[in-house]
This record gives structure tokens, sequence and C-alpha cells, in this order.
């Protein structure tokens, strides 16, 4: 074998890619795609809180006004940072005009007047609180559109802390302390990681384990479509012959190999550079564009190295066998039903996804991501979610390494006969016999 | 001098099919080389045993006196018959994608492929993508990618095949010119019109074995002599029954007789008048044509 025309092919291969538009679209979209997914919706959420004029029927007596109060006040003198998060969620998305309405005539006939005015647009909704209701804890709400959770959520939480104040004060007790008493506790999250523990949301973390995991799905599955696609391309164009007349099947393969995986990597350095500039602490804290309780997981050096060497991983084990498909098979729609088996072992793990990600350590996770195929993710969604062991991680490599060898040497085999094959699709049989006699 | 090119008793068998079947031909230094024979007959095997894009089960390839070496191939200009482009590259990238294959620097390149396109009048669309030229623009790109490292042997896999008539005369005055620089050129058809005009060495191949080889002018002096032109008012059946009369050829030019090999031509012509009035009766020097079904016939 000879580096010489391997570096040529890979430069081919490479700069066609690079130099495409496509390539530069898709790598900068991504990111902006990311940001825009992630910071745009709170500020949406911000600038066009749900306004509502309610209208509240205080039948019961002595809950109005400490209602209204309640539903504008809070909004207006709690700043955002001493508010759970929980809380301050439900609160960005309604906004309260509240109108107290006067008990008064037929019940029915006021009812049916306010709902003539929801429908007539002239309020959002109207809240009726009767005694026989509270008695039994319910208040009626009635609106045009019951599908705003949130906002119920809101108005009955509300509802429930002024009534609950309010039984409290007729039982005796004082609000205030049993409030302070039995206030909800939060797990306060600290990820501990051999470089310094830190601070960090729990969601945090399995989201970035997540996004890390399907990262590499995609890639993984776009780089080695690719491979097959330009493997098809050469077929079908009759190039293939030309460029066999100077080097051999194998170093063409693996010059492919090669420059379409540095390409991937080009573009997962882009992203991920990206990724890293934009969770450093100090530049979320300059942004300001992220809400101020969000804590973003952040993306370490080491991560992201072990996240390109188990794409380089992934993707020279599944682009080996889609170089394979692509040979063998005459176009798109044959290899299509070839590769079909393939993505079978990139979705497999996704079946494992929550059970690793609660707990990274299990015989299962263990096993699992030593098994060639599925290693490249799901020692990722374990590196994200825990660092394992060192030794996990060296066997996993060296295991998956000799595999993608192993592959080579097999599909470089039906790559040499299949590449100028032409007509028929072959079968299982026929592949297993250019294997043997190649 | 030794050969620059030589298969010996080389085989190629695909399961039970046997695509070429020990055959040996050698392609001295200079020649223009033209391997005959009719689709399907073992040509695009041959040459693909040639380039190592096919292994032979048996036999050997020879390049320059010795075995192949994997460099070898860089001295060699190959253009086989099913033959494609990057369609989405520019010309300029793929040829120099090429050139750098067959080992040829950078810089010289690209200094080569500014001179062939201007020569093949392709100057001004180096930087055009490859699928906006036309067919015969096309065929042009291929042939100067095959010649641009400058090599020693040219293998041209029925270069002639669907090429537009300005093309054809490229490849034509190409094939003159490598010849008048001493490079050795081989290439495969199936029409012998062709081939008779260009070639000096032939190799006739049927059903995977060689079945006539050499140069061409000593093989029409051999077998020259007994072919004789002939226009009669007696039909074909009877001209073949005629004794001392091996084999009637029936051309577009009229039939040709080819006379036993111990036959006397006048005693032949004496037996035809017989049968009919004879207008036409004269030796022959054999075309290919003539030669390849002569060949064929005594293979089988």
């Amino acid at each position: 074998m000879r580096i010489d025309p391997i570096v040529t092919i890979a430069k081919r291969e490479y700069l066609t890619r690079v130099k495409s538009k496509g390539f530069w679209v898709a790598t900068l979209l991504l990111p902006v795609a990311m940001a825009a997914l992630t910071i745009l919706p709170s500020m949406i959420a911000m600038k066009t809180r749900a306004s509502q004029r309610l209208a509240v029927v205080d039948e019961a007596g002595g809950y109005g006004e400490r209602l209204a109060a309640k539903l504008v006040e809070e909004e207006k003198t709690k700043p955002a940072t001493e508010l759970e998060p929980g809380r301050r969620r439900k609160e960005e998305t309604a906004q309260f005009k509240v109108d107290l309405v006067a008990r008064s005539g037929e019940r029915a006939a006021q009812r049916a007047e306010l709902d003539r005015k929801v429908l007539a647009g002239e309020i959002d909704a109207w809240l009726w609180l009767s005694p026989e209701g509270l008695e039994k804890n319910e208040v009626e709400y009635h609106a045009e559109s019951v599908s705003n959770f949130m906002t119920q959520s809101r108005l009955s939480d509300v509802v429930s802390e002024v009534v609950g104040e309010a039984r409290l004060k007729a039982a005796g007790i004082d609000a205030a302390q049993v409030a302070s008493l039995t206030h909800e506790v939060d797990l306060e999250t600290t990820r501990v990681l051999a470089e310094g523990s830190r601070q960090e949301g729990g969601m945090a973390g399995f989201f970035l384990a997540y996004f890390l995991f399907f990262l590499l799905y995609m890639v993984t599955l776009l780089y080695g479509q690719q491979v097959m696609n330009g493997v098809l391309e050469e077929k079908s164009s009759r190039i293939v012959e030309v460029i066999l007349a100077t080097v051999r099947p194998i170093e063409l393969l693996l010059g492919k190999l090669l420059g379409i995986g540095l390409a991937g990597l080009t573009q997962l350095a882009v992203w991920l550079t990206t990724m890293v500039a934009l969770t450093a602490p100090a530049v979320l804290g300059a942004l300001a564009l992220v809400p101020e309780d969000t804590q973003l997981p952040q993306v370490s050096l080491v991560l992201v190295l072990h996240f390109l060497m188990l794409f380089l991983l992934g993707f020279s084990l599944f682009a080996t066998l889609y170089a394979a498909i692509g040979a063998a098979t005459n176009n798109v729609q044959e290899a299509q039903q070839f590769a079909g088996f393939l993505v079978i072992f990139l979705v497999a793990p996704m079946f494992f996804l929550i059970p690793i990600i609660n707990d990274p350590d299990s015989t299962l996770a263990v096993v699992l991501s030593m098994i060639p195929p599925l290693t490249p993710m799901l020692m990722m969604l374990r590196i994200a979610v825990k660092m394992p062991p060192l030794w996990q991680i060296l066997t996993a490599y060296v295991l998956t390494s000799a595999f993608i060898v192993f592959l080579i040497w097999v599909c470089a085999r039906i790559y040499r006969i299949g590449i100028l094959m032409y007509g028929k699709k072959p079968t299982f049989q026929e592949l297993w016999r250019w294997i043997r006699y190649a | 001098m030794s050969n620059n090119l030589e298969l010996r008793e080389v085989r190629k068998a695909y399961g039970d099919f046997v695509a070429v079947d020990n055959v040996s031909l050698a392609v001295p230094p200079g020649a223009v080389f033209g391997l005959l024979g009719q689709n399907g007959a073992g040509k695009t095997t041959s040459i693909r045993m040639i380039m190592d894009i096919l292994a032979p089960d048996r036999g050997e390839v020879l390049f320059f006196g010795r075995p192949r070496q994997p460099e070898d191939l860089r001295r060699v200009g190959y253009l086989p018959e099913e033959r494609g482009l990057y369609r989405k590259m520019t010309v300029f990238d793929h040829l120099l994608f090429f050139a750098e294959l067959h080992g040829v620097e950078r810089r010289r390149a690209g200094k080569l492929i500014a001179e062939w396109l201007e020569k093949v009048e392709l100057g001004q669309w180096a930087k055009a993508k490859v699928e906006a030229l036309s067919k015969g623009m096309q065929q042009k790109i291929q042939l100067v990618g095959t010649i641009l490292h400058d090599p020693d042997i040219l293998i041209l896999d029925e270069p002639f095949s669907g090429l537009d008539p300005i093309a054809q005369a490229l490849f034509k005055d190409l094939i003159a010119d490598f010849k008048a620089r001493g490079k050795t050129i081989l290439f495969s058809t199936h029409i012998l019109e062709q081939a008779e005009k260009l070639c000096d060495h032939i190799c006739l191949i049927s059903h995977g074995k060689v079945i006539l080889a050499g140069e061409l002018a000593a093989i029409k002096r051999e077998r020259g002599g007994n072919v004789y032109r002939l226009a009669t008012s007696a039909d074909k059946a009877t001209v073949a029954a005629t004794p001392g009369v091996a084999e009637v050829l029936d051309q577009p030019s009229g039939l040709r007789l080819v006379l036993a090999a111990n036959a006397d031509p006048a005693a032949v012509l004496r037996k035809l008048v017989q049968h009919g009035d004879v207008t036409d009766f004269r030796s022959e020097v054999p075309d290919l044509e003539t030669l390849f079904i002569q060949a064929v016939r005594h293979a089988n």
C-alpha cells in the first residue's frame, strides 16, 4: 500500500466537500439554529406573556381582593432571582388584569352575561368562587380556550394559596409561619468532576448527554452515507476504472474514508468550538441572554476530545460498511435496502439511552458500551453523564479499532469485486463468496 | 530489444465461463498494436489484467521486459471503454487530480493542463464544472486526462466507441503523434477498418483465444497471394463447390475467394468460366476482415 495515492484521493474528497457551499451553510446553520432554539423561545416568552382580562366573582366572600392583589402583585415586586425556577416559568406565561365583579341578581343570568362577555371578547375568562365549590375545593373557570394549562396551573396555585391562607387564619394559625415551615426543599445539584466540582443542573447534564448522543448519531449517519453515495457515484459514472488503473482498491477506499472523515471532523470542530465557547461561564455571563437561573452544562475540552475520537471510530466503522454497500449495489435504491441493516446498529443504542443516563456504571451500560458497533454512541453517552474508568474507555477504543481493521479487511474484498460489477444486485451468498475468494 | 508489454499464457475465468484462455501477446516498443475481436471476445478482460484491475487466474503480465511493478502503471495512460468524469468538479481540478494520481508534481501539472486545454480548444473551460460541458467536450477531457502525464504506453479500450467525429479525429491525431514520438500504443476495437488504418501489429482474439497475431504487413504477405476478387454470374454455392476453392467470402465489394494452399489459380479460373460468365478475377492483398473471418473459420 502506498501513501501518495491515498493522500491524493483523500485531498480530493476533502476539498470537494469543504469547497462546496452546502457544507458551509450546514456548518454555520446548525450553531445558529441551536442558539435560536435555546435562546429565542425564552426571549420571546419574556416579551409576549399572555395577558388575560380575568373577571372574578367572589360569591363565597373574602377572597376576591386578596386574589386580585396576589395575581398582580407577585408579578411586579418579586425579582426573578428570588423565585424558584419552577414557579417562575408559570408566571412568565400569564399576566392578569383582574376585574372584581360583584355578585348581583339571578345566578344563572349573571353567569350567562359573563359567558356573553367572553364570547364578545370583552373579557378573556371568568373565575367563580362559590361557597359550595370551595367546600369541594373547586373553583369554576370559563374561557373560550381551556388548553392554556400553564395559565390555569398558575391560577390554581394562587387560588389555593389565598384560600389556604384564609382557612389557616380562620383556624387561628399564622400562615406565614406555616409557609416557611412547609417550604419545598430543592436539590442543589453539584457534579463531581476530576477537574473540580461545580454546580450544574440535573436537567442540563441530561440534555448535554442527549445532545452529544444525537449529534454523534447524526454525523455518523450523514458522513457514512456520503461515503456510500461517493462510491456509488464513482461506480455509476464509470470513473472508477480510470482510478483503479493507477491505485489499488484498498488505497481508493482508505483515501475516501480519510478525506470524508476529515471533512466531518472539520464540521464538528466548528460546531464544538462554538459550543465550548458559548457555554464557557464567562461568555454566558457576558451574553446575559440566557435566563439567569438556567444552568448550562459546561462542555470541557476532554469531553470534546472524546467526542471527536468516538466520531472517528464510529465513522470509520460505519463508513467502511457503507462503502462496501455502495460498491456492491448499482443505485441508491438498491443500496438503501442494505443500508437499512446498518441503521439498526445506529438506532439500537437509543433504546438504552434512558437506562444508561440513569445508571451509567451499570453492568448493562458497561457491557453494551464495549460492543464495537454500539461503542461510539453508548460510550459517548456514558462519558457525557459520568466519566467511566479509564480502562473501560481504553478497552472500548481498542476493541472498536480492532473491529474496524477487520471490517476494512472484509469490506475491501467486497469493494474490490463489487466496484467493477454491474448489473444485478448481489445476494448475501454472493457477497460471502467475494469475501472468501477475493 | 525487449517488448514493452507482454502477456504470457494468461487465463481468466468467471465461474465456468473462460473469458481469456491462455492468451500470449507481445507489444514491441513503438508499435501501434490492435487487440481485435468481436464483442465479448475477451479484449476488455485482457486489458483489465494488463492494468492490474483484474488478477489473472494464471499466467504473467510483463512490462518493459520484467514482471509488472506497481509503479509501471504510472507510465501508462489508460482509457477504459466505460469512462466517466467527476461531474461536480471543475475541469481543471479534475485533470489535476488525475495528474497527481499519476505522480505528476502539482506545479508542473498546472502548466501541462493549461497547455493541453489550449491544444484541444477548451482553454476557456478550465474553471467550468465538468457537467456544464457537452459530450464531445467531455470526451476530449477524458483523453487529456489519459495523456497528461506523457505516458510511455497508451492503452485505449474501444477508444472510438461513441465518439463524435471531432473527437475521433483528435484521437487519431494523438495516436499518430504518440507513434511519431516512439511511444507504444495498444488499443482494442471490434471495428476492423479502423484497426487496419492505424495498426502495425495485431492480435485477433475470439472466444478468449488468440487466433492470429503478429505484424500486420507480415501476416498480409503470408496470407496474401491466395485471395482473389471474383465477379461471376454463377451462384455462391457453385463457386464454393469448385475444386481448389477453400473458402468464399461474401463481402460488400464482391466475392472473395480463398484458394486452397496448393491450388493453381489458372485451373480454378478455367473451372469457374465453365459455371458462368466471369467478369473479374484478380489476386488481392487480403484486408483485415478477410483475414479475421478466415482465421475464425480456421480456428473452428
